[in-house]
């Protein structure tokens, strides 16, 4: 087939993008898709914008919608860095054409918290390890809140079960388990993480007359 | 990584579908399907075989049905596993409305995250794999590519070397085997009309053919005998990992016991060895003439699928230990009729 | 007193009432807490057990942080996806860099044609090598890398050319239009032949060249009383072989490169050690290294696989520079193999010798280490694969030859546990197998042959703190050991693997300027009471910033949320030598400690001055000084801070790290030589199944004596992370080179690392035996941790199955052909037929308990008595302890050369010294 052209995305002063001249002859064009309009709710906001119709959706979301938490790990669907929920299922960016889920709700890593508040899976994969560099974090995290969104008092197996399509070099996954566990029980006693932005200590604190083992004043 | 660039198209039926690869074949383009997208998306990237035209089934209505006797061909895999990504665990048969050997076979299919996209009709058609060919457009070029995706060159396969004729491609996907010894049918559609077959005649001996799908025609659903609900059996998979990896062995038995204990009948298929998945009916019959033995029965059986495999070395383990664990499982899962 | 009293009255806080408000305060838990006794060793007063003795440190221990399983603090970065990495740096006007890579192991560039790239719209920049000719590497030794191949392409996959583009799709397609003219060279693939002599070596060293071969390093070295091997009781001996293997990060490299408008670069870049590729990038672009900023993003993983400078690093600095825009270059996971720096595949020779007592009279080691086509960190790598494996135990002579040989793959490096593991798995295997011909259970041999505390290696390492007895004691404990061992069925089996590693290197890479520190932290604090920490160390994911915040917190009685690490810009930070050779905890922490005690000082200082009150009397509590005899007289941290403020503004303090002079002096005495070294005990649990091969974890019980945990729950993660790392090298990880010479599967695919359902629990065991130079007495907890599985899992098989593994990783097919052979050697029907391998004692393992017992008495005094004599390795073997054994003992060798005598029969690397140095064929 013949592939038109892209229109200029990038920069400026690109004139006859596509072509190049070698001497009087043109020897090249660059191959690319047509653009088709692409839209969908990420993370609660309607995001509209032109991608190229064959677009893998872990391109769009990284490089059109800018939410950068989601991963490229492998780019080959064995890893998980990239995963995103889809209508509130686990997928993998990487391997889902951006095509194929328009106007669908994609929730990435960024949309997970309330605002300052973290999502019990957020805050205790913090808390017990679950995140040592914190490049697979965003996939298990968005596997493990859409299993505890179905299903809040999951059993080591069925945690194994679901996030057995991600990748962690650091963890050895045990402490991902435990967070997991962790996280669960958060969601049971429907306990509300801290607001970040509450006020840290002072520097400058009284002496509260209690005193230490033994000593007296 | 990119994709070469491609048109996507939408069709919403059967006949959508069929009539845009036809007319796209007219005009002397190419396309392929796509289902779920995680066999083909990374090949995709990996420039293997890229066409200029895809045509997405994700909008065709009609073919996602799961049931005991009907499976679509856009039914996903992790809608066909029992304890599916809801992490609910249903080990009694009669709430999977799928027969317990397919739900087992899909369940071991790679990852859960592949399961979410994968469908039965793209893993049926999965492509042929080779260690040789599954790799980058780069990696291919220093070897001056192969048979299966030669890019215009005729090279020669790597694997047997000093011949492009025949590609030995390994056929690694996981369920048609428990399918085939289901008796299940395939049925398709295309610009001929309809047609379906056993899916053991679906299959074709070359690793690039695969099997008897035409341009323009695509799998719709398969179908399960009446009886299906009589055959017990079961899957065994040997790969390295328990998650992503595609099988090195895939065996699948099943098996009818009537009233009186004893076995009346039996099928046993293999995946994983040879370019396309088989029916190993020969073998068995060979051996069930003879009436049923019990263990000596198994190990001949076992013995007999051994012999009729003849693995080559382009998967991740060795060729003469896949064939001989061939033996094994096959004995493994025959065990429960000693 | 009475007179103190008097003095401080004015300065006596009513309890529970709120000091006046000062500019700066106000904020949560306005009183300060009570410091927490139990984090209080008992010699300052508190109700911590110091069964390991005193450190110097103690007095400094607050109760705020240290001990403390403390969340990463960078976590909510993490769990937000707002940690940026590499690839999610995106600068306005960016271009996309992309490289051109060799399509042939070993070829001559005759000539590179970018002219129809160049014309491509859209393209910016098409870079060659013959511009950028500079050489660097990680070791100023070897510097043998360059932007893109100079002249020569070294293996599939070196950098040929790079491209600029203004998007990803335009520079592909410009790389298309790249024409190389290539002369195919003869690649050289199998490690031993790469010892031999050949018309086109890899590379050339010029007058150190080693004959005409592809040896890029060779050692020997003997210590001890090599005669005495002709007394063993029992030897084992194995030609192994290993795979090499991917560190496996899951963040695959990317690098931007941007010169701001004063004419200064910038470089982003997820890097373990910023500092290097400073160093390279002037070397490279030849500007003075004050012109860049090299600026650490977050790291996703490295584990030694991003510790080297590269060259993709350079491409985009210099694209960057002549294109006037930012420049983005990020890798494909296959690239990352390419650019590899794995562990190296090795085929090792060991032996081990056992005399009749049952003490390790001799240790031979032949390494043969495949390095690919660079150096990397490969002159260290070849010591290391024989000097890391000369303790913990006492031996009697250590004969080690190694040889780190080029060929066309992609280059070997460091990884996690750096040319310690395969030695090790051996050595622990070779033991195994020695008390299997003895009698005893392999634990009791361990306990029986430990070096003690603050004792000297056979090669000349300074030990300190030494936590292994108890390790392994805590292990056959917590595994059910004694139940277990040579006692389930055939297919099960339990295996026990120990393991030492250095915590810091003795001596730095670089080590101009002289006298240079390891480790400089920097404090700031202003009146808003916040203390900003700047220290170069690379945050890896490993939790270092967490622990110099700590360290800085503790010492200055701060809760954590008031220390900000700031840690990315080399601008701002101290150098740092970077997150390799588990030095950071050490060095870094010992740098903050000492950076945060001057400014301890001036606090204390100034809270003297306020109350009046005796310095000495004085203690660091939560946010507040005071008499600890009476906590009513004292300060808030904020008031003691802004009277040390007085006249001079904001506190500011450096704080730094050098290694104290130690070691020997032979040739290579440097490599591996720490100021401590970690320990560690593994016991694995293991199901074989005999008919098809595979090979399961059960669980495992891991022991690691990190001297104190600064922070247990990063410890533990380390701890299980390494097991499954680990694991991942025994079972199923491999570079696989297929016939061609190719790598056959670099991609997640096919390169395997183990998924959840193989990972096994695993039980972390933290010992602490209190380090007496560490931070808290801490030392390292990153790479030690990851010995001991190998050899836990290869002597699990063993009793499992009796088969002794000689080849990693064992696949499934791998250990069937074992079992297959073992079937027909013992000529019985069925796999399930083997026989269980069983352990009769001997009246040696009696003694060995006894004498296990009276070591154990000696350790503890050791560690405890101040005034202790030195101890040499090879007391055991009847020598004085008190004097090095070649003073006392004729036959007693220090030897790194080798005889005639071995070369004209040397073993596979041995032979690498059969060539002779071209400088010294010009002398004849």
């Amino acid at each position: 087939m013949e592939f038109i052209g892209r229109s200029i995305k990038k920069g400026e002063g690109h004139e006859g993008i596509g072509e190049a001249m070698v001497g009087e002859e043109r020897i090249s064009m660059i191959p690319t898709a047509p653009e088709v309009y692409w839209s969908a709710l990420v993370n609660g906001q309607n995001i509209e914008c032109h991608i190229e119709s064959n677009a893998i959706l872990l391109d769009v979301i990284r490089d059109e919608v800018g939410a950068l938490g989601v991963k490229r790990g492998c780019d080959m669907g064995t890893c998980g860095c990239c995963t995103v929920l889809i209508d509130g299922e686990p997928k993998l960016s990487c391997l889902t054409l951006a095509g194929e889920v328009r106007a669908k709700e994609i929730t990435t890593v960024e949309g997970l918290a309330d605002g300052h508040h973290l999502h019990p899976i957020q805050d205790m994969f913090a808390k017990h390890g679950g995140s040592q560099c914190g490049f697979c974090t965003p996939g298990f995290l968005l596997v493990s809140s859409a299993l505890l969104e179905k299903n809040n008092s999951p059993t080591d197996a069925e945690i194994k079960g679901a996030i057995e399509g991600n990748l962690c070099r650091c963890t050895g996954y045990q402490p991902i388990v435990d967070s997991i566990q962790a996280a669960a029980e958060l969601m049971r006693t429907d306990a509300e993480s801290v607001d970040s932005t509450t006020a840290k200590a002072d520097p400058h604190p009284g002496f509260s007359g209690e005193n230490e083992g033994g000593h007296t004043a | 990584m990119r994709t070469p660039p491609f048109n996507l198209h939408f069709p919403t039926t059967v006949e959508e579908a069929i009539d845009i690869s036809q007319k796209l074949a007219s005009e002397g383009r190419s396309s392929d399907w796509i289902a779920g997208g995680t066999d083909l998306l990374p090949n995709y990237k990996w420039h293997l075989n890229p066409k200029g035209d895809v045509i997405s089934l994700s909008s065709v209505a009609g073919l996602g049905e799961v049931s005991m006797h009907r499976i679509g061909a856009m039914a996903r895999l992790s809608s066909l596993v029992a304890n599916a990504s809801d992490a609910l665990v249903h080990t009694d048969a009669t709430i999977s409305p799928v027969h317990p050997i397919i739900a087992k076979a899909a369940g071991k299919v790679a990852s859960i995250l592949i399961r979410n996209n994968a469908t039965l009709g793209g893993n049926i058609c999965l492509d042929t794999r080779c260690y040789w060919f599954n790799q980058s457009e780069d990696w291919r070029s220093s070897i001056d590519w192969c048979h299966k995706c030669d890019c215009g060159t005729g090279a020669d396969c790597r694997v047997i070397p000093n011949q492009n004729e025949l590609c030995v491609a390994t056929y690694q996907a996981d369920i048609a085997p428990t399918l085939m010894v289901l008796g299940a049918s395939i049925h398709l559609a295309g610009p001929q009309g309809q047609r379906s077959m056993l899916l053991s005649e679906f299959f074709q001996l070359d690793g690039m053919t695969r099997n008897v799908l035409q341009q323009g025609e695509l799998v719709t659903h398969v179908s399960l005998p009446k009886d299906v609900e009589q055959w017990q059996g079961d899957y065994l998979k040997l790969s390295v990992r328990e998650s992503w990896d595609f099988p090195e062995v895939g065996i699948a038995a099943a098996w009818k016991i009537n009233p009186a204990g004893e076995l009346i009948d039996l099928r046993v298929a293999s995946t994983a060895l040879e370019s396309i998945p088989k029916l190993h009916s020969e073998a068995v019959a060979k051996v069930m003439q003879q009436g049923w033995q019990g263990q000596k029965s198994i190990l001949e059986v076992a013995e007999l699928v051994r012999q009729s495999i003849k693995p080559v070395k382009n998967t991740y383990l060795a060729p003469a230990y896949r064939r001989k664990m061939a033996k094994v499982l096959t004995k493994r899962i025959l065990s429960q009729l000693e | 007193m009475a007179e103190d009293d008097e003095q401080m009255k004015g300065y006596r806080q009513q309890p529970g009432k709120l000091p006046f408000r000062k500019p700066g305060s106000g904020g949560s838990k306005q009183f300060s807490d009570l410091r927490d006794l139990s984090y209080i060793p008992q010699s300052e007063g508190g109700d911590r057990p110091q069964p390991r003795g005193l450190n110097r440190h103690d007095h400094l221990l607050t109760s705020s942080s240290i001990g403390r399983r403390t969340p990463l603090i960078d976590s909510r970065w993490k769990v937000t996806g707002q940690a940026h990495y590499g690839d999610d740096v995106r600068l306005r006007g960016e271009l996309i860099g992309k490289i051109l890579r060799s399509p042939h192991h070993y070829a001559k560039i005759r000539s590179i044609d970018t002219s129809a790239a160049e014309a491509l719209s859209g393209v910016e920049c098409v870079l060659t090598g013959k511009n950028h000719t500079n050489a660097f590497g990680v070791l100023p030794v070897t510097k043998d890398e360059h932007a893109l191949a100079v002249e020569k392409v070294r293996h599939v996959g070196d950098l040929v050319a790079s491209v600029a583009a203004i998007d990803e799709a335009t520079a592909l397609q410009a790389l298309q239009l790249i024409k190389v003219d290539y002369e195919i060279l003869e690649p050289v693939h199998d490690m031993k032949k790469a010892i031999e002599d050949t018309e086109n070596p890899i590379h050339d060293r010029g007058k150190y060249h080693i004959g005409e071969a592809n040896i890029q390093k060779r050692v020997f070295q003997e210590f001890g009383n090599i005669a005495g091997v002709k007394d063993a009781a029992a030897s084992s001996s194995v030609k192994w072989s290993f795979a090499g293997v991917n560190h496996g990060f899951t963040e695959p490299h990317a690098a931007v490169a941007h010169w701001d408008p004063s004419g200064r670069l910038t470089l982003y870049t997820p890097q373990q050690v910023p500092h290097y590729v400073h160093r390279s990038l002037a070397d490279v672009l030849e500007i003075p290294m004050h012109q860049i900023n090299v600026h650490r993003t977050f790291v996703g993983g490295g584990f030694g696989g991003k510790s080297d400078p590269f060259p993709h690093e350079m491409c985009a600095a210099i694209m960057a520079r002549q294109t006037g825009k930012p420049v983005r270059i990020t890798f494909d996971r296959e690239e990352v193999f390419w650019t590899n720096r794995g562990r190296h595949p090795s085929k090792l020779e060991m032996v081990v010798h056992a005399d009749a007592s049952g003490r390790i009279c001799g240790i031979e080691t032949d390494a043969l280490i495949d390095g690919g086509s660079f150096a990397s960190f490969g002159h260290v790598t070849t010591y290391y694969n024989g000097v890391l494996h000369t303790a913990p135990y006492e031996i009697g002579s250590f004969h080690y030859t190694g040889a780190r040989v080029w060929t066309n793959k992609p280059a070997s490096g460091a990884m996690r546990g750096h040319g310690a593991v395969n030695s090790r798995c051996a050595v622990e295997s070779a033991i195994d197998d020695v008390c299997e011909q003895l009698g005893v259970d392999p634990i009791a041999f361990r306990l029986a042959n430990l070096l003690p505390p603050n004792s000297t290696t056979i090669t000349g390492f300074r030990v300190t703190s030494i936590g292994m007895r108890e390790c392994l004691e805590r292990v056959r404990e917590a595994s059910g050991w004694d139940e277990k061992f040579r006692k389930m069925p055939l297919g099960r089996g339990i295996g026990i693997g120990c393991g030492f590693f250095i915590s810091g290197s003795g001596l730095p890479i670089h080590w101009d300027p002289n006298k240079f520190p390891h480790a400089t932290v920097h404090l700031k604090i202003d009146m808003d009471g916040g203390v900003t920490v700047h220290t170069g160390a690379a945050d890896i994911g490993q939790g270092s910033d967490t622990v110099v915040g700590q360290s800085v917190a503790e010492v200055l009685g701060l809760p954590l949320e008031m220390i900000r690490v700031k840690s990315r810009d080399s601008d701002t930070s101290p150098v740092d030598l970077g997150s390799y050779s588990s030095r950071v905890t050490f060095m870094n922490a010992n740098a903050a400690i000492s950076a945060a005690m001057k400014i301890r000082e001036e606090l204390l200082a100034a809270t003297a001055d306020i109350t009046g009150a005796d310095p000495k009397r004085l203690i660091i509590g939560d946010r507040r000084i005071y008499d600890k005899k009476d906590p009513a007289v004292g300060v808030s941290y904020l008031e003691a801070l802004h009277k040390a403020q007085e006249e001079r503004g904001a506190l500011v303090s450096s704080g730094a790290y050098r290694t104290p002079p130690m070691g020997s002096t032979h040739k290579g005495a440097a490599a591996g030589l720490a100021p401590a070294y970690s320990f560690s005990a593994y016991v694995a649990e293991v199901e074989v199944d005999a008919e098809t091969g595979q090979t399961k974890v059960i669980e495992a019980w891991a022991a690691h004596d990190c001297g104190r945990a600064l922070n247990p729950l990063a410890v533990e993660g380390q701890i299980i992370g390494s097991c499954h790392m680990g694991m991942g090298q025994v079972l199923s990880e491999e570079m696989v080179y297929g016939r061609t010479g190719n790598l056959q599967n670099p991609n997640f695919l096919e390169y395997k690392i183990p998924s959840i359902h193989e990972m096994p629990k695993v039980t972390p065991i933290i010992v602490e035996s209190n380090d007496p130079e560490g931070p808290f007495g801490a030392k390292e907890a990153g790479e030690g941790p990851l010995l001991p599985i190998l050899p836990a899992v290869v002597n699990a098989v063993y009793d499992a199955i009796g088969i002794r593994v000689d080849e990693l990783p064992i696949t499934p097919d791998r250990m069937y052909k074992r079992i297959e052979k073992k079937v027909r050697k013992l000529d019985v029907d069925s796999p399930l037929d083997l026989p269980n391998p069983t352990l009769q004692t001997s009246q040696l393992h009696d003694d060995l308990l006894i004498r296990a017992a009276a070591h154990a008495e000696r350790d503890l005094a050791r560690k405890l008595d101040v005034n202790r004599a030195p101890y040499h390795n090879g007391a055991i073997f009847g020598l004085k302890p008190e004097i090095a054994p070649e003073e006392q003992m004729d036959g007693w060798v220090i030897s790194v050369l080798p005889s005639d005598e071995y070369i004209a029969s040397p073993r596979p690397a041995g032979s690498a010294w059969k060539h002779v140095e071209r400088r010294h064929r010009e002398v004849e």
